[in-house]
């Protein structure tokens, strides 16, 4: 091949190779099962306040009617609710090219705003819905499928750790709060914590590999040293000693999580560097007096990211698991829900077994981390059927 | 060859160095200081008290002292070539001495001793572990790439995708509720390693007066089951689809071809002449466990109760035991490096064309 | 690697590692043999020498002598051997079987003076002897290794006999001199004891005259005598080589299992136990006292597992279990294990009682808290019946005040505030907090919303569950509660350096409380435990009255009004004393509840009252 016909091909190339991976993913049935699973617990993570709240999303009180969900909805509720539109618009309308840049933009600024201006009421008194309706002060309420918030721990009839029954079709925690509901809400954690994590270790990871496999001699070996320090102080060492010492906190996790799980990324970005940079087309582009930045970031990234892809769906199903893990050990957030902290009440003192909230929560874990294991699975064989003999 | 060794041992260096500094510092940032936990835990002390403990503690250990200080001073202790440290607390000869892990202040007791508590009941578990994850992954990993795209092939790589994927602190609680508990079936015990007394037991299965005892060795294993599964289950994944790839390409290799020319049968091609060639790569693979072999049942040891070294570094990590802590990150760190170098020998010697200059 | 590397090669290294695991296993198992072989000679020997001791005695007549004249101190009431007598009197009476516990994580060192938990004090109520002990239900003081005492008209020197007879568990005996050297081994610099040193430094000097040993202080106390008469005490000839020099001390200071004294039960090696270990006591067979322990052995296994302690419960293996609320519940519906165990539900004597701390000052300033009416309405808004009820599932008492109700100090006039969201309400108004803005929270004058953090320990589940029933209850009256779980160690540093709204904590107690260190505005520096910055000079005044006050009457007097005052005041919410919930086999007989709340071997080195009548004797 000469290096014309090289680098021709590889400005053609992007979009069909982009394509033709798309296709061969989406031919698995694995990747469409993972995806689907994947998609229904986003779905619960956006309409979470629609799916499972002690806030009627109707409600005739003194004849007048009000809609307490929506007015109770949080800066976090209504931007999830803005991002989820504005991709489902972009996705409807996509082939323009202004349409992604737009999307981002509206959730970017659509975050920002509802940051600043909306703040529900403080005082949430979950029960007083269904005292008022017994009372007969309420007339009128419509409910979510779900009508219990995960955190009313129904203080007007205090009913903790019971078995599934009709009212609670997964039973209550030791609390007495739903645990459907909080299987619902957590799914916000569950998410959040496997993109942001990753979304984290990504970019240092690629800066920091991308450096490593472009420079070679001197800085490559101390960069090589600093980057095996933090490989071999294991991950969950470090969490531990982290959020055991800082304190319970979902954003210090994500950082943490982030900031421990780089260094796989940089190592293979730097392999698949290594290996392009012999490669003809960065040769001529280096040859040709390009600047620097602009053969790594516009012309070596985009061939040695593929890889990256597989480790990332891998690397986000690990941030699931360290977050259940964390939470199991009883290091997660107080009151926030989450399926490691309830997959942690299910062996009571004395060795009581909760078989509900060691079923429904742990299942959940193992369906996602199963979903993007799937998903990573099939992406790696789409890119390339041979890479599946490397490590992951 | 040699001089390759030499050069990466002697870049382990500043990495285990800055292993320690990054622990330490992440210890001597944490708010409250690593010194409170040395007190009682239970807020019955008298004020005058927790003053004269405090003021103790930080005389005898240091504690009070500039962190930069402090971790010279730990440095030296552990280094083999450095200061003799005097009882008195003096600073004796430079030369070379008997590196030292140090007291832990929680416990009070050497840190050597606690490893030395907690290490073998891993060792254990790992060693168990290990050849039962090897053996069932070898043997799938030939059945998946004799059969391969067939259903065997699909159904065991998902469902090893599977299994990899269900977390173990999930597993962990389903056993020991269903499998353990009073409620449901009592099978097997909830904790430990031994039943309680059963030091005192023969070590073989015998006929008591009041009945059949198990014995010790079999207690012991009967204590083993569900750790060790919890343990080997997800491994699978991993290493049968190494296998897998390994035989397939030995399969097509030009001698497996030649075998099958000679007229062999393709099971007799598989078992006698690609089986013992596709092994190499796990052998390589199999030194990257070695730092597993220290801490990689940190969970199942939390969720069973068994006293080995996950349990101490959580509850280290939970005290601020800094000695604790930083003694086990070292030789952690030491095991996972050793494994790269040990890895990259391996390949050398596997195939004569990786060069080292 | 073997040339022709094979599936049947594998199969043979797999089998040879498990032929060498088997082979370490069974030389781990040949070693505890070993050990086992080692305290059985041990034990033989000991038992030998007794023999020959007894043959000695025989021959010279002293035991029968000795006997008859402890007979007569052990019928006296005022004997500190008078319950244990009485039980020994009964016809089912016997010695012998064990007492089998469990701790659910092994004490980290045995050593008396430096070990820091309750675990080891548990071990060491059985080993070490004290001069006094208390009568658990008549809570008066009763002599043990002394044989009468009495106080100076000053109260600043208090004298007590030691007992004639009294003896070490190899046979010395234990004098006055011995008293004497425990206080000076504890307030040796060298030894690693602060804790010890902060606490007897209230004594001035302690001098062995003859038989006698006299404790001096240079200021009266309320709480010399139980100072004095609680101290354990060690041996000179068995400890006094560890003052010799300073090595000797450092490696007293690291020892874990020094442990030997002149109690009922020892060690059967008093040097070598290290943690991790079960801990098992033997019969004294030199006990000096008239009544003999009634168990063989008592016994404490490490249990870390609360599933695993409850089987071995169950299974008969341990004798006793604490058990948590639900968990207790569960167990009472047990009808197969309840046929065979016996449950208790008390207030411990050392039980102690749970709070919330309203911090009064904060960086300087007077916080919301600084106001009674809104520390008031926060009582009025603490539902701690209800706190009881779903926390404690009734397992609990609600608690106003920092006096153990069984005890003469606390007032019992005075009534606990019930919830009264209403009341509440009204008196946030007054102080000026009132929701301006109609969002449901009310606000202060200048508009700041009424929103507090609470801190609580975060390794305990009932004050997660506790916390956040609060903070529902309080939203009702529009007062927001943010849960912080926070670290032991941050926790301290919140309360060194005040940077707390709300603190919730438990404090344990003595049977007598010292007001001092909680309360007296002198104690809220750095260090101090009035870490609210509480500050009423009346309270202060009557507290310094209190504690110099030797008449007890009087002195419970002035406790009392010191109570009405906090209850006045309320500094803290006061919530609540868990109950401790204990079922124990029922082959043990004489186990009932006391004052002092179960009459457990070893409460204030209390003789054992507790055997196994012959025909149930299971060891």
């Amino acid at each position: 091949m000469t290096e014309a016909a090289g680098s021709v091909a590889d400005a053609a190339e992007p979009e069909t190779f982009r394509r033709q991976v798309v296709r061969r993913t989406w031919a698995r049935l694995g990747a469409r099962i993972g995806l689907a699973w994947i998609a229904v617990v986003a779905l619960c993570a956006v309409f979470a306040p629609f799916l499972a709240n002690s806030h009627p999303l109707l409600m005739e009180r003194d004849g007048v009617w009000s809609s307490p969900a929506l007015s109770h909805l949080g800066w976090v509720d209504v931007s999830l609710l803005l991002a989820f539109f504005a991709l489902l618009g972009a996705w409807l309308l996509s082939g323009r090219r202004w349409v992604m840049p737009l999307a981002f933009t509206l959730i970017g600024v659509g975050t920002l705003v509802s940051y600043q201006i909306i703040s529900p009421p403080a005082a949430v008194v979950f029960e007083q819905y269904r005292v008022g309706l017994a009372a007969g002060s309420v007339e009128t309420a419509v409910f979510a499928p779900v009508p219990f918030s995960p955190t009313d721990r129904s203080r007007d009839r205090p009913r903790s750790l019971t078995a599934p029954d009709r009212e609670h079709l997964m039973g209550t925690d030791e609390d007495g709060a739903d645990v459907l509901s909080r299987m619902i809400h957590a799914c916000r954690i569950a998410l959040g914590i496997g993109l942001v994590a990753t979304g984290i270790a990504l970019v240092i990871g690629i800066v920091y590999g991308g450096i490593m496999g472009f420079f070679a001699g001197w800085t490559e070996i101390l960069m090589m040293r600093f980057l095996e320090i933090f490989e071999s102080v294991p991950q969950l060492f470090l969490l531990l000693m982290v959020v055991a010492f800082f304190g319970r906190n979902i954003y210090l996790m994500m950082v943490v999580i982030g900031l421990t799980s780089w260094p796989g990324y940089a190592r293979y970005l730097r392999a698949e560097f290594l290996k392009l940079r012999k490669q003809d087309f960065v040769q001529a582009a280096q040859a040709c007096g390009l600047p620097v930045t602009s053969i790594l970031f516009r012309h070596m990234l985009p061939n040695g990211v593929a890889p990256l892809l597989v480790a990332a769906s891998f690397g986000i199903a690990a941030a699931i698991l360290a977050e259940a893990v964390l939470s199991f050990l009883g290091l997660g957030v107080v009151d926030e829900p989450s399926w490691g902290g309830m997959l942690n009440q299910a062996v009571g003192p004395g060795g009581t077994f909760a078989p509900w909230l060691a079923t429904y929560p742990g299942l959940a874990i193992f369906l996602t981390v199963f979903a993007y294991n799937l998903i990573g699975e099939a992406l790696r064989d789409a890119i390339d059927p041979h890479l599946s003999r490397e490590r992951s | 060859m040699a001089s390759y060794i030499i050069r990466r041992l002697l870049l382990m260096l500043p990495t285990l160095f800055g292993i320690s500094a990054l622990v330490f510092a992440v210890m001597a940032m944490a708010p409250g200081g690593i010194g409170a936990n040395l007190m009682s835990r239970s807020g019955d002390m008298r004020p005058e008290e927790r003053q004269a403990m405090m003021a103790y503690y930080n005389e005898r250990y240091g504690l009070d002292q500039p962190m930069p200080v402090q971790y010279l001073r730990w440095l030296n202790n552990i280094s083999p070539l450095g200061f003799e440290s005097l009882p008195g607390g003096g600073r004796g000869e430079f030369g070379l001495k008997v590196p030292d892990l140090g007291t832990s202040f929680v416990k009070n007791r050497p840190v050597l001793d606690l490893i030395g508590d907690a290490l073998p009941v891993t060792l254990l578990l790992n060693l168990l572990t290990i050849p039962l994850v090897f053996a069932g992954s070898i043997i799938m990993g030939v059945y998946t790439a004799r059969f391969r795209d067939g259903a065997i092939d699909v159904g065991i790589g998902t469902a090893n995708l599977a299994l990899w994927s269900i977390p173990a602190i999930w597993m962990g609680v389903l056993l020991i509720g269903f499998l353990a508990s009073e409620q449901y079936l009592k099978w097997f015990p909830t904790s430990g390693l031994s039943t309680l007394g059963s030091g005192s037991w023969t070590f073989l299965p015998e006929r008591t007066a009041d009945g059949w005892r198990p014995g010790y060795l079999l207690d012991l294993l009967w204590h083993l089951v569900l750790p060790v599964f919890c343990l080997t289950y997800s491994g699978f994944a991993f290493l049968t689809k190494l296998t897998r790839s390994s035989v397939l390409e030995n399969l097509q290799a030009d001698y497996a071809r030649t075998a099958r020319a000679k007229g062999l049968s393709e099971s007799a091609v598989l078992w006698q002449h690609v089986f013992r060639n596709s092994l190499l790569p796990l052998m390589t693979v199999a030194a990257t466990i070695l730092p597993g072999l220290l801490i990689g049942s940190v969970i199942v040891e939390s969720i069973f109760s068994i006293d080995g070294m996950g349990r101490l570094v959580v509850e280290a990590v939970q005290m601020r035991d800094r000695e604790t802590v930083l003694s086990i990150t070292l030789i952690t760190g030491l095991l996972t490096l050793a494994s790269y170098l040990v890895v990259d020998i391996c390949y050398a010697l596997a195939d004569p064309r990786v060069s080292y200059d | 690697m073997g040339k022709r590397f094979s599936a049947r090669d594998l199969l043979l290294i797999l089998f040879l590692g498990a032929i060498l695991v088997s082979v370490w296993l069974a030389m781990v198992q040949i070693d505890r043999q070993w050990v086992f072989i080692r305290e059985t000679q041990q034990k033989l020997d000991g038992q030998t020498r007794d023999i020959a001791e007894i043959r000695r005695q025989l021959r010279d007549g002293v035991a029968v002598a000795g006997r008859s004249a402890q007979d007569a101190a052990a019928t006296d009431p005022g004997s500190g051997f008078y319950r244990a007598a009485l039980a020994e009197a009964r016809d089912d009476y016997a010695r012998g079987d064990w007492l089998v516990n469990a701790f659910p994580s092994s004490p980290q060192r045995l050593t008396p003076t430096i070990s820091t938990d309750t675990y080891a004090s548990r071990v060491q109520e059985q080993v070490l002897d004290t001069l006094l002990t208390r009568d658990p239900e008549s809570l008066e003081w009763l002599p043990l290794l002394a044989a009468s005492w009495s106080v100076s008209e000053d109260g600043l020197s208090y004298r007590f006999r030691i007992r004639p007879g009294a003896r070490f568990s190899d046979g010395e005996p234990l004098t006055a001199a011995d008293v004497a050297f425990t206080y000076r081994f504890i307030m040796d610099e060298r030894i690693a004891t602060p804790r010890f040193r902060a606490y007897y430094g209230r004594i001035a000097e302690v001098t062995a005259n003859g038989d006698e040993v006299v404790f001096r202080l240079d200021e009266p106390y309320y709480g010399a005598l139980e100072i004095a008469g609680l101290l354990p005490i060690m041996a000179e000839h068995f400890y006094g080589r560890y003052l010799q020099s300073a090595e000797a001390a450092e490696e007293f200071n690291n020892a874990t299992g020094l442990l030997f004294g002149s109690g009922p039960y020892k060690l059967a090696d008093p040097v070598n136990w290290t943690p991790g270990q079960a801990v098992e006591l033997i019969r004294n067979e030199r006990y000096w006292g008239r009544v003999q322990p009634s168990f063989d052995r008592v016994i404490w296994k490490i249990i870390s597992n609360d599933a695993a302690n409850l089987t071995e419960f169950k299974n008969g293996d341990i004798d006793t279990y604490n058990a948590r609320p639900l968990n207790y519940r569960n167990l009472l519906a047990d009808e197969a294990l309840m046929s065979r165990v016996r449950h208790f539900e008390y207030q411990d004597a050392r039980g102690g009682y749970t709070f919330i701390a309203w911090n009064q000052r904060r960086d300087g300033k007077p916080t919301w808290f600084a106001d009674r009416r809104v520390r008031e309405a926060m009582t009025y808004l603490t539902d701690r019946q209800r706190v009881v009820d779903e926390v404690f599932l009734g397992y609990a008492e609600t608690a106003n005040g920092p006096f153990n109700p069984l005890g003469p100090q606390n007032n019992v006039a005075l009534a606990t505030r019930g919830y009264d969201p209403d009341r509440a309400r009204a008196l946030l108004a007054e102080a000026g907090f009132e929701d301006r803005d109609g969002d449901g929270v009310i606000e202060s004058a200048d508009g700041e919303p009424f929103r507090i953090s609470l801190t609580y320990p975060s390794a305990s589940d009932d004050y997660k569950r506790l916390v956040l029933l609060l903070k529902d209850l309080y939203v009702t009256a529009g007062v927001i509660l943010e849960p912080e779980p926070t670290d032991w160690p941050l926790l301290l540093k919140a309360i060194d350096d005040k940077t707390f709204d709300a603190i919730s904590l438990g404090w344990s107690s003595d049977f007598e409380v010292d007001l001092f260190q909680f309360f007296h505005s002198s104690q809220n520096g750095p260090g101090g435990d009035n870490f609210v910055s509480y500050d009423n000079p009346e309270l202060d005044a009557v507290i310094e009255a209190a504690r110099v006050q030797l008449d007890e009457n009087a002195r419970m007097a002035l406790w009392r009004s010191a109570h009405e005052m906090i209850w006045q005041d309320q500094p803290y919410t006061f919530l609540l004393r868990a109950s401790r919930l204990d079922f124990i086999d029922a082959r043990i007989a004489n186990v009932e509840r006391v004052r002092a709340g179960l009459n457990r071997p070893g409460l204030w080195r209390m003789p054992t009252e507790w055997y196994v009548p012959v025909a149930l004797q299971r060891h």
